[in-house]
């Protein structure tokens, strides 16, 4: 069983944040000029997003009985299924917007996703452990992406390019090339990340294994 | 006052499909603007937002650019003229201030023995541009100083240009006007 959510946030909150991030997800920023462009999500994100929403639902962020099924009415099960569609696309883009556009860092970084979301999977966390996952393994994402490759593409970087090519020292055959971001781009990508996961803490929750009790002693019809 | 109750909760019952329904129309009108944002590829912010003010029809082309591109492109000042109807619209979604500028391409290409490949391919990038933001992919500009005045006509004439027939050896060709 689910805490009933609000009909406003089910319907208008929850599809605008993740509608949103699923828009900002694909939006690229060029350093050079500031032009835009939008890049639609590449396949590996889609089986990356299918991923992690079965991460969510094996964790209980995600509960499907809370946005569809039978005890709801038709109207109900339409938002619910626009906030799992449009859930799915934010993640999609999510995953975009935090992987490099190409090169074998685009491989690494899609292969750590994907064995992170195995290994969750594998784990089965609960609610509150996979927020906290999904915190740092997207947290670690944004800062290599836009904090460390932008200051290994840009030659103005100083003491901080210096610091990585030591640190990187060794750790690889050839120097590694950075990706060169605009500035905004970095902030554009942590305001995404931050309405993501926003969203993913007003996603409906299960109630406390108390209260079923008791509405099942006292209702047993609303348990079924 | 035992009614009162039964009221309230029938009023919050409505409450909440209005609530609903008008989700799901802002959901899909919202995700449909994301998915034409992607489609649309814009450029810059000015076309980006050019794009929704079109989608609701609020956008409007300078007319003061307008007037001054025109003046420019009847002087045969073709990238001066590109450059007002740039500034006129910004977004690029006005087909008739497209279709000039595409007409400039023509126009600075069109050589009595020899076509520029380079501007007519840029020419019809624009004109295939304007006709998409006509309604219906029909556009008709009234111009008496044209000697064309359809886009279609125009995307003819460019793409005539762009490829090489026997027909491009007839020496009589020089004669043909510029249109």
């Amino acid at each position: 069983m689910t805490r009933p959510l609000p009909a406003a946030r089910e319907a208008f909150l929850l599809p605008a944040l993740f509608l949103t991030v699923a828009g900002a997800g694909g939006l690229r920023i060029s350093p050079a000029g500031g032009g835009l462009s939008f890049v639609p999500p590449p396949l590996i994100t889609l089986v990356l997003a299918v991923l992690l929403l079965g991460v969510m639902a094996r964790a209980g962020l995600l509960i499907p009985s809370g946005l569809l099924g039978d005890h709801r009415t038709g109207l109900e099960n339409a938002s619910g299924t626009v906030v799992v569609l449009s859930l799915f696309a934010a993640s999609a883009q999510l995953f975009t917007c935090l992987t490099p556009d190409a090169g074998v860092l685009r491989l690494v970084f899609n292969l750590f996703f994907l064995f992170l979301l195995w290994n969750t999977l594998a784990a089965q966390p609960d609610r509150t452990r996979l927020l906290r996952s999904l915190v740092v393994v997207f947290g670690w994402a944004y800062v290599v992406r836009y904090v460390a490759l932008a200051a290994l593409a840009d030659p103005q970087a100083g003491w901080t390019r210096r610091l990585l090519t030591v640190l990187l020292e060794g750790a690889t055959s050839g120097p590694i090339e950075g990706e060169a971001t605009a500035p905004l781009a970095g902030y554009v990508a942590f305001a995404t990340l931050a309405l993501y996961m926003i969203g993913l803490v007003l996603l409906p929750r299960a109630l406390p294994p108390g209260t079923v009790a008791i509405v099942a002693a006292r209702a047993p019809d609303v348990v079924e | 006052m035992r009614g009162l109750p039964a009221a309230r909760a029938t009023m919050g019952a409505v409450r909440e499909v209005l609530v609903r329904v008008a989700g799901l129309v802002f959901a899909a009108a919202y995700a449909a603007f994301i998915v034409s944002v992607y489609a649309r590829q814009p450029r810059t912010v000015q076309q980006l937002a050019g794009g929704v003010a079109a989608s609701v029809g609020a956008y409007r082309v300078d007319p003061v650019n307008f007037q001054e591109g025109l003046r420019f492109f009847r002087n045969d000042q073709f990238p001066e003229a590109r450059a007002a109807f740039e500034r006129a619209d910004p977004a690029r979604q006005d087909a008739e201030a497209q279709f000039y500028i595409a007409y400039s391409y023509y126009r600075q290409g069109w050589g009595h023995v020899y076509r520029d490949d380079t501007l007519y391919r840029q020419g019809l990038e624009v004109v295939d541009r304007a006709i998409a933001r006509a309604p219906g992919g029909r556009l008709v500009v009234a111009d008496p100083t044209l000697q064309m005045h359809t886009a279609d006509e125009l995307r003819a004439e460019l793409q005539r240009g762009l490829v090489a027939e026997l027909s491009d050896f007839n020496p009589m060709k020089v004669l043909e006007p510029r249109k």
